[in-house]
């Protein structure tokens, strides 16, 4: 009896093995699910969108060609955010709690990213933040949060130097009334404060939803400043750079406009500006004559196969977020939230656009890759590819004012 | 008056011109159905589309592009009414018997449609139509304008004139302001109130489509282009008084005029908000508007 119920016990242990087998082995090669939120449809910036997902997909598929990380794919799950914080919330919360997926990455708006980080903080989910620039993100503090992007204080500082370096002694920026510009508008005021305290800065905030940025202007066509910093993104960014240019404020003889937005890299954009944009100035965080990893040039080509389009800051932004993702899965062994954060903190990455690591330092920096490339350049004529522009100074170099291009009085 | 003054006056003017030919096609569709149109921003964001495309992939002359992105405008508040709109009424004489209060979900969700159908189709990218004149600053005294913008606001002083006067005298004109007065009684007159019904969708989508034309190089064709105008030109409806076509051009130069003003001698942060202001002003001491009608239903 007690011999029949061993082969029984056995027979069962056998069976239960056989059916958990195909399971154990179907695991083993279940895709890493990463969570990713952009915006697909409007009042966000499906430009924005649209960039960073086929960036996410260019590197989806190296990764995965490559045989994926440790025999297992990388799979994106997709949510529209629109570009709103509320729909921002609840992507993140579907994606951590029904999609499950390891880490959450693609934002591309600083309000959202600022609501989407406050659910990732929450379920302690891995947060790779592509493209939210404002400073607040950072001093969050929140572990969970990784920032291979560029940040407000980076381009405010860059933009302080290059205002220095023209030598103007009045500027303005119009900022668009989100975190990104007004914080990014006030961190060039406290920048100009250090490098140029001199110049009188002052800073308007626009509605990115309006479609008539007159009023405004009117009183900088009385009183030209010498400098104009843009800080609004497409569409309103283009109406407000027409209008700019039809009313005489700038590019013009007396008035620089500089670009803080990455304008020059969005497709439509000499469509929608034409004359009004010859003669920008454009803070770039790519530019095809910068120094760039073999990673960078690999997705580039990667990306221009598949659209036809020319790489642009956005794509290589993306890229890097899922390539650090991939890499902290490889190196922690493990898709665990805790494993997944301490192998991120622990990045040293050469990533699409160099060696990336992440700062520890409190307030903006936390967590941040300090060292974001990036370039000044100029457009100088109307339809002219960012390859073909003139790059006027890399990260430390200086600007010189008598090489630039000015439209005559 | 300074100059900058002038400038305000002469801007926000014209600003006014473009709400009015959107405010006057909203204004009409409720005095006909007593409903309000929530997919009246979207006609004038496929104007912008239709003329920018027509012009740009199609290589048609602006001049030519200009009336067909009216045609466009009006061939879709054709398909509107005929397909969303009429089910809501047929059989019905009578507006107050109408079910009036599916046309809001019905335009919400054709408005919701619409954009994210654009998006889709056409792409999320900002497309700027050709202006009419390549002009790009004439000089008029204290006021440096724009070549399109000033040809613009002559086009629509134009088609507005038009429209009141068609409105007023014509024909079709007079069966409108008859159904819009009275339904039933329009109806028991022997005035065709589904083709009058029909007209007004045509003529609505046709003028906001033809704004959003002549505004394409100066707001640039996008998806939710429309939205913004729309707010204003609902606000404009009440101000001018529900229904009232001259109401609602007079309250159309108001707004654009309080805005200009408003933003530079107050704030620009709060330049959509004068409009809500003066809505909410007009609700409480003279909720008929400037040219409406005091009235009530039980």
């Amino acid at each position: 009896m007690a011999g029949l119920l061993r082969r029984d016990m056995l027979g069962v242990a056998l069976t239960v093995a056989a059916i958990m087998l195909p399971v154990v082995g179907a695991q083993a090669a279940d895709p890493i699910k990463v969570g990713v939120t952009i915006t697909q449809s409007p009042p966000g910036s499906v430009v924005q969108g649209t960039q960073v997902k086929d960036g996410l997909e260019v590197a989806a598929k190296i990764i995965n060609d490559a045989g994926g990380v440790d025999g297992r794919k990388i799979e994106l799950v997709i949510e529209d955010t629109q570009g709103l914080p509320e729909k921002a919330r609840s992507a993140v919360e579907k994606l951590a709690t029904r999609d499950k997926v390891v880490a959450i990455t693609g934002e591309h708006q600083s309000s959202a990213a600022l609501a989407g980080i406050e659910v990732a903080h929450r379920y302690k989910i891995p947060y790779i933040n592509t493209n939210g620039w404002s400073d607040v993100i950072r001093e969050k503090g929140y572990p969970e949060v990784f920032n291979p992007g560029n940040y407000n204080s980076r381009v405010g500082s860059a933009a302080a130097q290059t205002m220095k370096e023209l030598g103007v002694k009045r500027v303005v920026s119009i900022a668009e009334n989100t975190d990104y510009g007004i914080g990014l508008a006030k961190a060039i005021g406290e920048a100009l404060k250090k490098v140029a305290p001199d110049v009188q800065y002052k800073y308007e905030t626009l509605d990115r939803a309006s479609k008539d940025f007159l009023p405004a202007i009117l009183p900088m066509r009385a009183n030209a400043p010498d400098a104009i910093i843009n800080l609004m993104l497409p569409p309103a960014a283009y109406i407000m750079m027409n209008q700019l240019y039809e009313q005489g404020v700038a590019p013009s003889a007396k008035t620089w406009l500089y670009d803080g937005s990455g304008l020059a890299d969005y497709p439509d954009f000499w469509q929608n500006v034409k004359e009004a944009g010859k003669g920008m100035l454009v803070f770039g965080l790519y530019h095809p004559k910068m120094a760039q990893p073999a990673l960078g040039k690999q997705v580039g080509e990667a990306y221009t196969a598949k659209t036809k389009n020319e790489p642009n800051r956005l794509l290589f932004q993306a890229a890097d977020s899922l390539f650090l993702i991939a890499d902290a899965v490889k190196r922690a062994k493990s898709t665990d939230s805790e494993a997944l954060i301490k192998a991120l903190g622990e990045t040293k990455y050469t990533g699409t656009r160099g060696e990336i690591t992440f700062s520890k330092d409190k307030g903006y920096a936390f967590n941040q890759w300090l060292d974001v490339p990036y370039v000044t350049f100029q457009l100088t004529e109307v339809n002219q590819k960012v390859g073909d522009s003139a790059l006027v100074s890399q990260a430390g170099q200086p600007l010189d004012p008598a090489k630039l291009w000015k439209p005559a009085k | 008056m300074s100059g900058i003054d002038v400038d305000l006056a002469v801007n926000g003017l014209i600003t006014g011109l473009f709400y009015a030919l959107m405010a006057i096609g909203l204004s009409l569709i409720f005095g006909i159905l007593k409903i309000v149109n929530f997919a009246h921003g979207e006609f004038y964001m496929v104007g912008a589309y239709a003329y920018t495309l027509i012009a740009l992939a199609l290589g048609v002359p602006v001049w030519i592009a200009l009336p067909l992105a009216f045609v466009v405008g009006a061939l879709l508040g054709w398909l509107t009414e005929r397909t969303l709109m009429r089910p809501l009424y047929a059989g019905y004489t009578s507006w107050g018997l109408m079910r009036d209060e599916y046309a809001v979900i019905v335009t919400f969700g054709l408005s919701l449609f619409l954009i994210n159908l654009v998006d889709k189709v056409v792409g999320p990218y900002a497309y700027r139509g050709p202006p009419l004149v390549e002009t790009s600053r004439v000089v008029l005294g204290p006021v440096l304008i724009s070549g399109h913008r000033l040809l613009a606001a002559g086009i629509a002083i134009a088609v507005i004139a038009v429209t009141a006067a068609l409105i007023k005298w014509s024909f079709w004109g007079q069966q409108i302001r008859a159904v819009s007065q009275n339904r039933l009684g329009a109806s028991l007159a022997g005035i065709d109130t589904a083709k009058a019904s029909v007209i007004v969708f045509m003529l609505s989508g046709g003028l906001a489509a033809f704004a959003g034309a002549l505004l394409s190089p100066v707001i640039n064709a996008s998806p939710d282009v429309g939205i913004f105008p729309a707010i204003k030109s609902y606000i404009i409806v009440v101000l001018g008084g529900m229904g009232s076509v001259p109401g609602a051009i007079i309250a159309s130069l108001f707004l654009g005029v309080i805005e200009s003003f408003g933003a530079v001698y107050i704030s620009f942060q709060y330049r959509d908000a004068f409009g809500l202001i003066l809505l909410m002003l007009f609700l409480l001491f003279r909720p008929q508007g400037l040219f409406g009608e005091k009235g009530r239903e039980v």
